[in-house]
């Protein structure tokens, strides 16, 4: 008897000691290392990947071993920036549409990103060239204008990378480093690539300081917004559903702030701010009892377009409702015209109208500063 | 003729009350003797009935022998209750006053260490309170005996009804959570032998420890006599739950200066074969004295814990069980540093510590009080963070049915995206299949902010630590042989405490106290996101939080709970009633400790709160300030319940019973508050719950042969619910409260144990065939939990297929309760001799229900984003998941030897689901989630479900010995 005991005694002490299922019962773990950076090398420079998108409407899936390496220069803790990053290195600048939330946990402003480009997409958006994944397909293999968030994506030629192993197996995260430093970026240089050529033909895509952290100085302030406010948001608003969008363009309609959060949204609402404003099919104005309560009750936040002037170039500081800064308002001086502002962060381009303008992408609040 | 019947009848009863006066000179004696070594067992419980009157009570002295003297002639039976040993009932007769000798009266050992303890390890879920066995053993019932051990698997619960439904009492205190309801065996378990003595009545039976419910009352005395003398020891291994249980007892029965003292220690170690993650490392520990002055006083002094410390199991959808090709998986855990680690740990110490006084002045009074106070902490680690990703490794935007869905309305369609995600779990990347503590570890590194790493991912502590002070009166009065009364008073005052621990940093400096949901919306005012607004008004910033601090929130539930009873025993020959009654009165309210900035109230002398010359006070619907901190309302119920039992026995071992009863109980704490983390506000109409009960019975028992059959009928009206959750068509988070939700329980119940005609061997079945319904549709009271406002159209709304909803042919389909097969049916063989015994079971089990969330049968969720509710919508949205029937096969087999007459040794092991089924689904929750942005925006679509299973073929082995 006891042998018996003896042995299972013995049984229980070698399973102790020998299985994953005693790790959590001791409960060492211990504290993880670091990894270690990549070291995987790139191949390509951003602007030669760039340079592959070379017809408009045709994205361009790669399938050659291409591998990149770029800096973090965005960062979206402040969320004005939401769900994509830019890289760079000394070629210029390029979206990087990872799809996840809160990157700046992972992807640290001078961190070194390597890329393997295979697999990905490279495609077009309003100018800019972004790096993400294919397109939506339906089964019938029609590829889809919306996206699984609801938006409507036909201006996109890609999607978010947005999976988890894609991301593993493609974004890796190099050495980290300093932050890069913004380049300052004069009217000329802004028309530059504004105007940018390829065999002639203009292609702001392959602009080199789009997508680059730059700082334009001295700014004026322009005067008007532009916003586009989805009545009911959980109803279709794309470009067919006119009766579901409000414009606040023209003027500044009030708004003072860098963006309409859904408390700023409803504030100005609530003020009659926007009462003038119509729906984009004409038939009524927000002033309209019925349609402003639905819009309060639905509020959301929206981005807004504050535009201000490079000498004579608009350039459309575009901020996110949903940014922290949203509410944040601007300097009395600057929207009086009294003060200029420099600003710093990411340059983009936008076609507006079959016109490419330039966007301004701020990271944070602290991307401004106001001269007096 | 008649006539005559009535005189004779007349004048027996005239007989029998009269005989009494003289004094009779007959008894019956006789020694108790274990059956297999005829060895002689003292402290054996003996009562003797005439009928149902108690006539007699007494116990066997050190060599097994005892006496009953004074009897007058007649049949007798004679109860046998023998700690370890099978109760019996024995039937005797004394005839022209002589003392009847019974000789050797044999009374066999239960089926091996009793098979509560095999039971109690192999029935634990993740619930906080889980070790609950769902039906209680050793209650001489043939139904409950085999459904408890049997059934324990699938989770069946006896007629349907909640854990909380079965009152548990420790020493005369009823013990059931004073918040919750839920019934209380984690608080001691590990200590099996210590609370081995149980005294249970099944149903709506009448106890002497008070009047109790519809679904039994157990009493557990834990009191130091009665803990079996001796010492003993186990060695337990298991497959199912933890690796390891090594158990030691000693005990040392009264002893001559009227001493008792016993210990019983445990420890329960390791992890299991089926699910990863789940771990026990706990411990246990027990030790009373009682002091016996003299025929008249006894005292005892218990105290008890259980600290512990183990992993939880989480429950997933189907997708991600196919992805991983294993129902076991457990979303919780991952690896850090390469190693194991759960991020849902229960981590408890609750001891209890108790007076029991018990006066005995004469033999037919008696008279039990009992102060009982538990504490201590209970937590429950969870992953918070604060703006970064969900690291759950299951989150369903993880999942290829986020990328791709065949039905092009859920816009989901990128299949390539879908196939990446559904390779990473197929090929079991372990950074995505589950929680990645190291990357968890590196974002908090790099986050420095002013120089030290804030951090975004945390480990934190829910704890819900209680102060609950109890007294209990209980008093017994033989006032004559037809009546006994029973009666007592409690007394309950309970303090819960509920707030957040920072459990673990993660590798940071210090992590933020502050509401990040509510810094979603209002992210330019600052005392909004402040979980303690009165720290930041004082400090001018949120505090900065280490490794223990409190945060989030913290309040009281303050419960007050003082109730009366009485039962009457009125016997007559054959026929025994008893009736009783009880009135309750309960008080509860809510005390938030810390102020939070969405809901600041008023100030200290009843101003407006203001923050920089604004008024941040806020208002709810009727115009009353909407309150954090400081006390709520006193919400008070006058509770009334009766019931009735009516026996009728007939000779020969026939029973024949009724049952009857109405009960008020008061809503408990989590049913009343809206969102008690944050508010004192109350749920608009909660009432008191009112539960009507009736059943029938037939029971026989005589011999080896014991069956018991029963039809039961019961009503529970008026119950509420109270639900926290995201709202999709919102998009924001909600509460949600129900009220004024019914069931209806009916069915039958059938238990039988039989001898064949081989020797030694019994057939044993049981049937349960119930039918366990909603039969009301419940109003709803849903509002937004950053403002508490009300959200259109949802206040005080009829949930329209609660209860049932219209199939697309036009019938009506009935919604279930959940949480146990309807239908349960079991068929067995025991085998019993020279201490072998080998048990072979066949189950059955079907109608067994998911659990339904409101959300998906209101007019909203079926109607979708056009508002139009079609037929097809209703169908899809309000149905009801019913699971499949199945079958399993348990064996059980054990044996003892007697070493030296002086030593036991033996072993029991039991084999469960020996099919070795894996698709065996025993709950699982419908989440309250709704797939919104489809193309039309027409209609809604379900989240999937999420499940928890079976564990496959799985064993225990309990090797023991005693001294």
């Amino acid at each position: 008897m006891k042998k018996i005991l003896f042995s299972l005694i013995a049984v229980a002490v070698a399973t102790l000691t020998a299985c994953q299922e005693w790790e959590p019962v001791l409960g060492n773990q211990g504290t993880p290392s670091s990894p270690e950076p990549t070291d995987l090398v790139p191949n390509y420079t951003i602007a030669q990947l760039k340079a592959l998108y070379k017809v408009l409407g045709e994205p361009v899936k790669i399938d050659e071993d291409i591998i990149i390496a770029g800096q973090v220069v965005s960062e979206d803790r402040s969320g004005n920036i939401y769900r994509s990053m830019f890289i760079q290195d000394e070629s210029g600048a390029i979206e990087l549409k990872v799809g996840k939330t809160t990157l700046y946990n992972d992807y640290h402003p001078g961190q070194w990103v390597v890329v393997k480009c295979s697999g990905l997409t490279l495609g077009n958006y309003s100018g800019m060239l972004q790096l993400g994944f294919g397109r939506n397909k339906k089964a019938n293999g029609e590829e889809s204008g919306v996206d699984s968030d609801g938006e409507n994506s036909d201006a996109y030629e890609t999607t978010y990378i947005e999976q988890q192993y894609i991301i593993d197996t493609h974004i890796f995260k190099g050495k980290k480093d300093k932050p890069v430093t913004p380049k300052v970026l004069t009217e000329a240089d802004v028309k530059a690539n504004l105007t940018y050529k390829v065999d002639g033909r203009t292609m702001p895509q392959q602009g080199p300081d789009f997508g680059t952290l730059v700082t334009l100085k001295a700014l004026k302030y322009g005067n008007q917004i532009f916003c586009l406010i989805y009545p009911d948001p959980d109803k279709a608003h794309d470009g067919n559903h006119r009766d579901n969008r409000v414009f606040l363009d023209e003027k500044t309609w009030n708004v003072t702030t860098w963006s309409l959060s859904k408390q700023g949204l409803i504030r100005h609402l609530k003020a009659g701010d926007f009462d003038a404003a119509r729906l984009a099919d004409d038939t009524k104005s927000v002033s309209d009892p019925e349609l402003k309560a639905l819009m309060i009750k639905k509020a959301n936040g929206y981005s807004v377009s504050q535009y201000f002037k490079l000498g004579g170039t608009d350039i459309q500081v575009r901020t996110s409702g949903y940014a922290r800064f949203a509410d944040a308002e601007i300097d009395k001086d600057v929207l009086s015209g009294a003060a200029t502002v420099d600003v710093t962060g990411i340059l983009t381009c936008y076609l507006s109208s079959g016109t490419y303008v330039a966007q301004f992408t701020l990271i944070d609040e602290d991307s401004v500063k106001v001269n007096k | 003729m008649y006539k005559k019947l009535l005189m004779a009848f007349a004048g027996l009863l005239f007989c029998s009350l009269t005989l009494p006066a003289q004094a009779p000179t007959g008894g019956v004696k006789g020694t108790i003797v274990s059956r297999g070594d005829s060895a002689p067992i003292a402290g054996v419980a003996l009562t003797l009935y005439q009928g149902s009157v108690e006539i007699a009570k007494t116990v066997t002295a050190e060599d097994g022998t005892f006496l009953i003297s004074n009897l007058a002639d007649g049949s007798y039976d004679l109860d046998v209750e023998a700690t370890g040993y099978l109760s019996t009932k024995v039937n005797l007769v004394v005839v022209r006053g002589a003392v009847k000798n019974m000789f050797n009266l044999r009374v066999s050992r239960l089926k091996e260490e009793a098979t509560d303890e095999m039971f109690e390890d192999f029935d634990m879920e993740d619930s906080g309170y889980s070790d609950n066995p769902t039906i209680l053993f050793g209650q001489n019932d043939v139904f409950n005996n085999i459904a408890g051990f049997n059934f324990s698997s699938v989770r069946f619960r006896v007629r349907g009804y909640s854990s909380e439904s079965q009152d548990v009492y420790l020493a005369g205190v009823k013990m059931n959570d004073a918040i919750t309801g839920y019934s209380p065996y984690s608080l001691w378990s590990g200590l099996n032998e210590a609370t081995r003595v149980k005294h249970t009545v099944n149903g709506l039976e009448i106890s002497d420890y008070g009047l109790g419910g519809y679904n039994g009352l157990t009493n557990i005395p834990v009191n130091a006599a009665n803990v079996r003398k001796g010492l003993r020891g186990s060695v337990m291994t298991s497959s199912a739950l933890y690796r390891l249980r090594l158990m030691m007892t000693y005990a040392s029965g009264p002893l001559d200066n009227g001493w008792s003292y016993a210990i019983n220690v445990s420890t329960r170690m390791g992890g299991n074969d089926w699910i990863k993650g789940v771990f026990y490392r706990s411990f246990a520990y027990y030790g009373a004295v009682e002091k016996k002055f003299n025929d008249k006083h006894k005292l005892g002094f218990v105290f008890m814990g259980a600290p512990g410390t183990r992993g939880a199991q989480n429950a997933s959808t189907q997708e991600v069980y196919n992805l991983m090709n294993d129902n076991m998986y457990n979303s919780n855990w991952g690896y850090q540093n390469g190693k194991v680690r759960n991020s849902r740990v229960r981590m408890t110490h609750e001891p209890i510590t108790l007076l029991r006084y018990d006066f005995t002045p004469t033999q037919h009074f008696s008279l039990g009080a009992t102060l009982l106070y538990r504490f201590g902490k209970n937590g429950y680690t969870s992953l918070d963070w604060y703006d970064a990703s969900d690291p759950r490794p299951d989150y369903y935007r993880n999942l290829p049915s986020y990328f791709w869905n065949d039905n092009e309305d859920y816009n989901r369609l990128n299949k390539a995206k879908a196939l990446w995600a559904q390779d990473a779990w197929e090929s079991n990347i372990s950074d995505i299949t589950h929680i990645n503590w190291d990357r968890m570890y590196e974002v908090n590194r790099n986050n420095k902010v002013d120089g030290s790493n804030r951090s975004k991912y945390v480990v934190e502590e829910r704890r819900t630590d209680q102060r609950d002070l109890n007294f209990a009166l209980n008093a017994r009065w033989n006032a004559t042989r037809f009546l006994t009364l029973t009666g007592g008073a409690s007394l309950r005052v309970n303090r819960t405490e509920y707030y957040k621990i920072l459990n673990d940093l993660l590798g940071g400096d210090y992590y933020v106290d502050v509401d990040q949901f509510a810094e979603r919306e209002y992210a330019s005012v600052p005392t909004m996101l402040q979980n303690d607004l009165d720290y930041f008004l004082a400090n001018g910033e949120a505090k900065k939080l280490r490794v223990g601090d409190k945060y989030g929130y913290d309040y009281y539930a303050q419960i007050r709970k003082y109730e009366g009873w009485l039962n009457a025993r009125l016997s007559f020959g054959n026929f025994e009633a008893k009736v009783g009654g009880r009135v309750g009165y309960d008080a509860f309210w809510r005390e938030g400790l810390v102020r939070k900035g969405l809901f600041p109230g008023l100030n200290s002398v009843g101003g407006q709160m203001t923050y920089d010359g604004v008024n941040i006070t806020t208002y709810d619907y009727e115009g009353q300030p909407i309150t954090s901190y400081g006390k709520s309302k006193v919400q008070d119920f006058v509770t009334y319940a009766a019931k009735a039992n009516l026996n009728y026995f007939v000779k020969g071992g026939h029973r024949i019973f009724a049952n009857i009863g109405f009960f008020e109980d008061a809503p408990r704490f989590n049913q009343t508050f809206v969102s008690p983390r944050t508010r004192n506000t109350i749920v608009p109409d909660v009432s008191k719950i009112k539960t009507f009960t009736a059943d029938v019975n037939y029971q026989y028992s005589a011999g080896n042969v014991n069956l018991r059959v029963t039809g039961f009928f019961t009503k529970i009206d008026d119950q509420s619910k109270v639900m926290s959750f995201y709202d999709d068509s919102q998009n924001t988070f909600t509460n949600f409260a129900m009220s004024g939700i019914d069931e209806r329980h009916m069915g039958i119940e059938l238990g039988f144990k039989v001898p064949t005609p081989v020797d030694n061997l019994s057939l044993q079945g049981v049937l349960s065939l119930g039918e366990y319904v909603y039969t009301s549709n419940p109003k709803m009271y849903q509002t937004y939990d950053n403002s508490s406002a009300i959200i259109e159209d949802t206040w005080g709304v009829t949930i329209p297929y609660w209860k049932s909803h219209p199939k697309t042919n036009g019938k009506t389909q009935k919604h279930y309760v959940a949480g146990t097969p309807q239908v349960a049916a079991s068929l067995g063989l025991n085998w019993n001799k020279n201490y072998w015994f080998v048990d072979v079971d066949v189950d059955y089990f079907d109608k067994s229900y998911l659990d339904m969330n409101p959300l998906y049968r209101t007019d909203m969720a079926t109607a979708g984003g056009d508002g139009i509710v079609t037929p097809a919508e209703v169908d899809y949205m309000a149905s009801q998941e019913k699971f499949d029937p199945v079958a399993l096969v348990n064996l059980s087999v054990g044996k003892s030897w007697f070493l030296n007459r002086k030593y036991q040794l033996g072993f029991s092991l039991n084999v469960k689901n020996l099919l070795n089924k894996r698709d065996v689904k025993t709950g699982g929750y419908e989440q309250t989630r709704l797939v919104d942005n489809t193309v039309n925006k027409d209609r809604y679509y379900r989240f999937d479900s999420k499940y928890f299973y079976m564990t496959g073929i799985n064993y225990m082995l309990n090797v023991y010995f005693r001294f």
